[in-house]
Order: C-alpha cells, then structure tokens, then sequence
C-alpha cells in the first residue's frame, strides 16, 4: 500500500517539477511580457498543484492535506488576480 | 427593493455565517488548539468585516451544485491552460500567435465582474487585460485564432446562472 | 522518500534560479514583477516540499506567509506603478 502511495508522490512530483521546467522555458523564450506572463502563472500553478497532489499521502493526516490544499488554492488565485494587475499595468 | 429591517437580518446571517466559515478555515491554519481559540474568533471577526466591506451581501439565489460545478470546471480548466502552454513552450516551432480580443462582458460591475475575470484568466490561453472606455473586455490571447469571444460568452453565462443572476441578462 | 523530495526541491529552485537569470538582463519594471510571481509559486512548491521530507509541518506556514508577501508586493509594484504613470501625466498637463 504505502508503495504505491510513494509510486503515487514520485510521479506526481515529477510531473510537477516538468511544468516548473516549461514555465522556466516559456519564460526563456516567449517574445513580451504579457505572453511570458501567461507562461509563469499557467504552467508554474499546474506545477505548484501537481507538487501539492504528490505530497499529500506522505503527511500525518487529514488536516495536514487540507493545509496543503488550502496553499495550493490560495497561491492559484493570488496568482491569477495578480497576473491579471501586471498584464494591466504593461498594457 | 427589500425593507431596512429585511436589509440588516440579511446582513447579520451574511457576516455570521462568514465568520463561521472564517473561524473552521482559521482552525485548519492553526491545527485546532483551544488555547489559541480567542485569537481565532479575532482574527474570523476581523475578516467577516472586511469581506462585507468588500463583497455586500447579494441578494441573489445562488446554486452551491452549480457553483461546485463551476469549481469543478476551473480545476479542470487550469489543468489544461497549463498543458497548453507547456506545449507551446516546448514546441521547437513556438506556435503563438499574440494578440488582444475585444469581448463583451455582461457581470455586474465590481466584485462579480471582478470574479468572472479571475476565472477567465485561468482558462487556457487568455489573460483578462482591463476594460476599455465602453466597458468591454481586453483580452490578451496566446493565440489570436481561438473563438475567444463565443469561449468567454459560455463560461460567463454559466457563472451567471451558478450566481443565480443569468434571468437579468437574458 | 525524503531523498526523492529533496532532489525535487533542489531541481525546481534550479529552474527558478535560470528564471531569475532571465528576468534580471531585462531592464523592463514589469519583468521585475514577474520574479516576485516566480520566487512565489516556485518557492512555495519548494517549502512544502522541504516541510515533508524534513517532517517539520512549520515550513507550511512558511510557504503560506510567502504566497501572502509575493502577492502583496506584486499588488504594491503594480500601485506604485501606476501611481508614477499617473504623477508624470500630471507633470505633462503643467
């Protein structure tokens, strides 16, 4: 059982960490500022989520999950407002 | 029009039933302490009085099916914006095709409108960008040759009907 | 385990490192906002991550404070912006 659950946090912390790696390559290669935006937040969020998904068998109990959800939300939508304010600042 | 009276029992089930949802949010934070539960009640108080500051109570009938759904579907949605530009990125040919959209927006102005931009900018390859002088949408888009407009009209129509709002914009 | 969750940390601050690199030869304001953005979701991911594989359950709280502050610096950046554009239009009309 608890080899699949670390099978489970593997894969899905490697997933994670390939958006992180997207991110950092549409950040490397996309033309202004608005389409880098779109590639920091979208894949970076995805990656932040998928690394949350793949921690939360490894931690004690339900309300530790629930924490790590609760980041994962509050960082999603912090960050969709605030990409929102800077596309509308550079526009 | 409601009543004064009708007005203020509306606001105090508003702020209380906030300040519960504050209070059991602030105690998953802190890892349920009682010692720590005054500073909790504060800190829930404090917050139920800034969200009515910031977001009055609403008087419409809201569908928690609708709006799990709604959740759902931006979940959904966020997962596929973020393979959509990973692609993009990672394809040697860069296939973007920049560019602003135009879109009609028919969210009441503020918090609501507010709201329905936050979900759009996590749809794959747009970026609400502000409005322009006649209140319509900006949009900027990663790729210009997406139906943008008829993609934002649908999401806003089911946000509207998860609000319960949708019979004033028919 | 503990071992895989910190190779994960130690890639995804690597990424971030080369985003950083990247945003620090541009001279434009808005790509400064982009790394308070960046330093925000890569560094959170990487202290929960930190917090499992070092069963220090604190860290989240940490990271939660971090998402907290690049959001409100990226909030004053854009204020203090638009405040400056709004200053120079009045020195224009003068």
């Amino acid at each position: 059982m608890s080899s699949t659950m670390d099978a489970f946090t593997v894969l899905a912390i490697s997933c994670g960490a390939f958006f992180f790696v997207a991110g950092t390559i549409g950040l490397l290669r996309f033309p202004d500022v608005p389409t880098r935006l779109h590639a920091l937040t979208k894949a970076d969020n995805l990656g932040l989520g998928l690394v949350a998904l793949g921690l939360l068998p490894q931690v004690a109990g339900p309300l530790a999950a629930l924490k790590l959800i609760i980041v994962w939300l509050f960082a999603l939508i912090s960050g969709a407002i605030v990409t929102q304010l800077i596309v509308r600042a550079v526009r | 029009m409601l009543s004064a009276a009708a007005d203020q029992d509306l606001r105090t089930t508003t702020a209380l039933t906030r300040a519960i949802g504050f209070l059991a949010f602030w105690l998953i934070l802190s890892g349920f302490k009682l010692g720590d539960l005054p500073a909790g009640i504060l800190a829930a108080a404090c917050a139920s009085w800034a969200s009515l500051r910031f977001l009055p109570p609403g008087q419409s009938k809201r569908h928690p099916m609708l709006i799990a759904q709604l959740m759902l579907r931006f979940l959904q949605q966020s997962v596929v914006a973020g393979f959509d530009v990973a692609l993009r990125a990672l394809d040697p040919r860069l296939p973007l095709a920049p560019g602003i959209a135009i879109c009609r927006c028919t969210s009441p102005m503020g918090p609501l409108r507010s709201g329905f931009c936050t979900m759009a900018s996590l749809q794959p390859g747009l970026l609400p960008a502000g409005f322009d002088a006649d209140g319509n949408l900006v949009v900027h888009c990663l790729d210009v040759g997406q139906p943008v407009a008829r993609l934002l009209a649908d999401e806003e129509k089911r946000y509207l009907r998860a609000l319960g709002l949708e019979q004033h914009h028919a | 385990m503990p071992e895989f969750l910190f190779g994960a940390a130690l890639f995804i601050l690597g990424t971030i490192a080369v985003g950083l690199v990247r945003i620090l030869y541009s001279r434009q304001a808005a790509d400064c906002m982009m790394a308070a953005q960046l330093i925000g979701t890569g560094g959170v991911a990487i202290l929960l991550l930190l917090a499992v594989a070092t069963d220090t359950p604190p860290i989240v709280d940490v990271a939660l404070m971090l998402a907290l502050l690049a959001a409100f610096a990226s909030v004053a950046f854009v204020g203090g912006l638009q405040g400056k554009a709004s200053a120079q239009a009045e020195d224009h009309r003068k």
